[in-house]
């Protein structure tokens, strides 16, 4: 819900609360006013007959007069002890129908003779009256609803205006870009306080992620410059024809593990440019061919252990970072053949957002929950570094697709993306 | 012919000195930009072999400079800064070449090779090293002029041995010369036998003497037979 959609239902059902509240009041008041005014005619009415009573020692002639209906009735005896008011429907002969009346009764004596007089006065228009008043109050509410409705829809848009824009700049920024981050500026305090405040942050972010990038590289100048003068010295050392058996293993034990450590300290980098966003490009690629071409490269490696390779390859593009797919479907068709068992299987499918790759290797299933963690490995072999998966991960997660394990009867691993 | 390396890690300018230093090449060194800047300045070279964190400045503005002075000195970066951006970088500024530490030597020497060859390319697409004549171009290889049927992989291997001939070249760097990356999966060196086996076989047969041997197991060397 939007804050002036929540803002509004608020204030249209205290308002139409309030005008409701106050129209019954209104209502009632009138018509205690009006009926009040109509009662102290009524008592006039009365004065003039007593007095009339009292002078000329009879009744008044009825002079009819528009609205108001006098009625003398013989009585015996006085049936009212005092004058009684009253609110009743009553026919009117020249109307010829029922119509609302206020009425004064009393009884009078005039010489010896008891009449039960009747002095109504007609309602109606006073009705009317009320009835106007209702409608013309109910009219004005809508009207003020509607106007309200309108007035804050339009203004709220035009003051909430920075604040989208300022949504808008943060949605386009990207960290690492260098891109300047130019908040408009608005007159309004609070619009200001957090433009400030979020250019402070981000500029703080900006800095820190350009920091963890010199720090990448730095690490990555650290490290492979030793690496490489070890190297090198070993290249030098194996010039010298004249080593003895042992020593010779003893080289080629540091050559295995200077070309290990290479790999660690490469793939603990690439984790860091990724989860950098440092690969944030992206081209639509058409799996099929990175995949036959991966095929035709490693073509070597599986047919050394008789691994059988079948595929079913359909067009299937994916938007994501040319290196990151080399590296993605690298590491996936590297795992199922070095992961293998003589004699084994692969097996290749893709379709349009689909890629499923199934091998054969050992007979229990890997554990899920850990599988793309860092350092994560299934056996004790000291030759695998455990990083492959975790790199796998991090492509997908920045490239967005959706990546599943599992394990089907016997010795089956499959791994799924979908995107 | 005259190398110059420019790399401040003294421990490993003197490795890569050591084994480009024959009786073609004569290297030299410098530690730090100045040093650099004034060798250039004063000396051409067939190759300068250049880091880019250098003392005093970037490896790149030694480049550049080369290129304002409008000098035939061919350049080779390596360096420890393993992106794209710095690659494409240095080689839109003008580098013939780009490889990332920690590299082999060997590999170092076939890069340097190749790129003098590029230079100095005189008309002629040909390597000769005793009766093996390598056509650069097709990619083909004759002995006493008849065409070897050679793979693919061992043709760049007979290549890069002659590019390293009279050195040991470790299986390690062979295998990443070969396959690159993708040889993490093989995790073994079979491979590299299997097809250094087949192009010796494929030399004899032709009549031309076997120049490769085994080193302790440990690498192959590609010399004359004693």
């Amino acid at each position: 819900m939007k804050l002036f959609t929540k803002y509004n239902r608020i204030n249209v059902f205290a308002t139409v609360g309030i005008f409701l509240l106050a129209s019954v009041a209104f209502y009632f008041l009138l018509r205690y006013i009006i009926i009040d005014q109509v009662d102290q005619d009524l008592r006039i009415e009365e004065n003039e007959i007593e007095t009339s009573v009292k002078t000329f020692h009879k009744l008044p002639a009825i002079i009819p007069v528009h609205d108001q209906y006098t009625t003398f009735t013989e009585i015996s005896l006085p049936s009212l002890r005092k004058k009684e008011f009253a609110t009743l429907k009553k026919y009117v002969e020249h109307e010829h129908e029922d119509i609302l009346v206020r009425q004064i009764a009393f009884d009078i004596n005039v010489e010896s003779q008891w009449y039960h007089v009747t002095v109504s006065k007609s309602l109606e228009g006073t009705e009317d009256l009320i009835q106007s008043i209702i409608v013309i109050t109910i009219c004005t509410i809508l009207l003020i609803l509607v106007v309200t409705l309108l007035i804050n829809r339009i203004v709220l848009k035009r003051l909430w205006q920075p604040f989208y824009d300022t949504l808008k700049r943060i949605g386009d920024f990207k960290l690492g870009s260098k891109q300047q981050l130019d908040f408009s500026t608005t007159n309004i305090e609070e619009f200001d306080l957090m433009n400030g405040t979020l250019r402070q942050s981000i500029g703080k972010a900006e800095q820190d992620y350009l920091l963890l990038r010199e720090f990448t590289e730095n690490a990555s100048h650290e490290l492979q410059t030793p690496l490489a003068i070890i190297r090198s010295k070993l290249d030098l050392l194996i010039q010298d024809e004249n080593l003895s058996q042992q020593q010779s293993d003893a080289v080629q034990g540091a050559y295995d593990a200077i070309q290990r450590l290479t790999r660690i300290n490469q793939s603990l980098l690439l984790l860091a440019k990724i989860e950098n966003r440092q690969f944030a490009e992206t081209v639509s690629i058409d799996l099929k061919e990175i995949i036959e071409q991966k095929l035709k490269q490693l073509h070597e490696l599986w047919q050394s252990r008789q691994i059988t390779v079948s595929d079913n390859l359909q067009k299937a593009n994916i938007f994501i970072n040319p290196m990151l797919a080399d590296i993605l479907f690298n590491n996936l068709l590297g795992n199922a053949i070095k992961h293998n068992i003589e004699n084994g299987s692969i097996d290749i499918k893709t379709s349009q957002g689909y890629f499923e790759i199934k091998n054969t290797g050992q007979s229990q299933s890997l554990d899920p929950a850990r599988l793309f963690s860092r350092f994560y490995k299934s056996n004790t072999s000291a030759e695998n570094h455990g990083l492959g998966l975790s790199i796998i991960k991090q492509i997908w997660e920045v490239s967005g697709c959706v990546i599943e394990y599992s394990f089907e009867a016997e010795n089956m691993h499959s791994f799924i993306i979908r995107w | 012919m005259k190398l110059l390396i420019i790399e401040d890690e003294k421990a490993l300018s003197n490795s890569i000195s050591e084994y480009l230093n024959t009786e073609n090449f004569k290297c030299g060194t410098a530690y730090d930009f100045n040093t650099a800047m004034e060798k250039i300045a004063l000396y051409d070279y067939a190759c300068i072999i250049l880091d880019i964190t250098l003392p005093g400045g970037s490896g790149l503005d030694i480049l550049k400079e080369l290129k304002k002075n409008n000098k035939a000195d061919a350049v080779l970066i390596i360096s420890a800064k393993n992106s794209l951006d710095d690659k494409v970088h240095g080689l839109k500024a003008g580098a013939d070449d780009y490889l990332t530490k920690p590299f082999h030597l060997p590999e170092l020497g076939a890069r340097v090779a190749a790129i003098i060859r590029r230079k100095s390319f005189d008309g002629k697409n040909t390597i000769v090293f005793e009766d093996l004549t390598l056509d650069l171009f097709d990619k083909t290889v004759k002995v006493h002029n008849k065409v070897i049927d050679l793979t693919r992989k061992e043709y760049d291997l007979l290549l890069y041995f002659i590019s390293n001939k009279n050195r040991v070249i470790s299986k390690g760097a062979i295998a990443e010369h070969l396959w690159g990356d993708d040889m993490d999966i093989a995790d073994n060196y079979d491979f590299i036998y299997t097809h250094i086996k087949n192009l010796r076989k494929k030399l004899v047969q032709a009549g031309s003497p076997d120049y490769i041997r085994s080193v302790y197991g440990m690498g192959y060397k590609l010399s004359l037979p004693h």
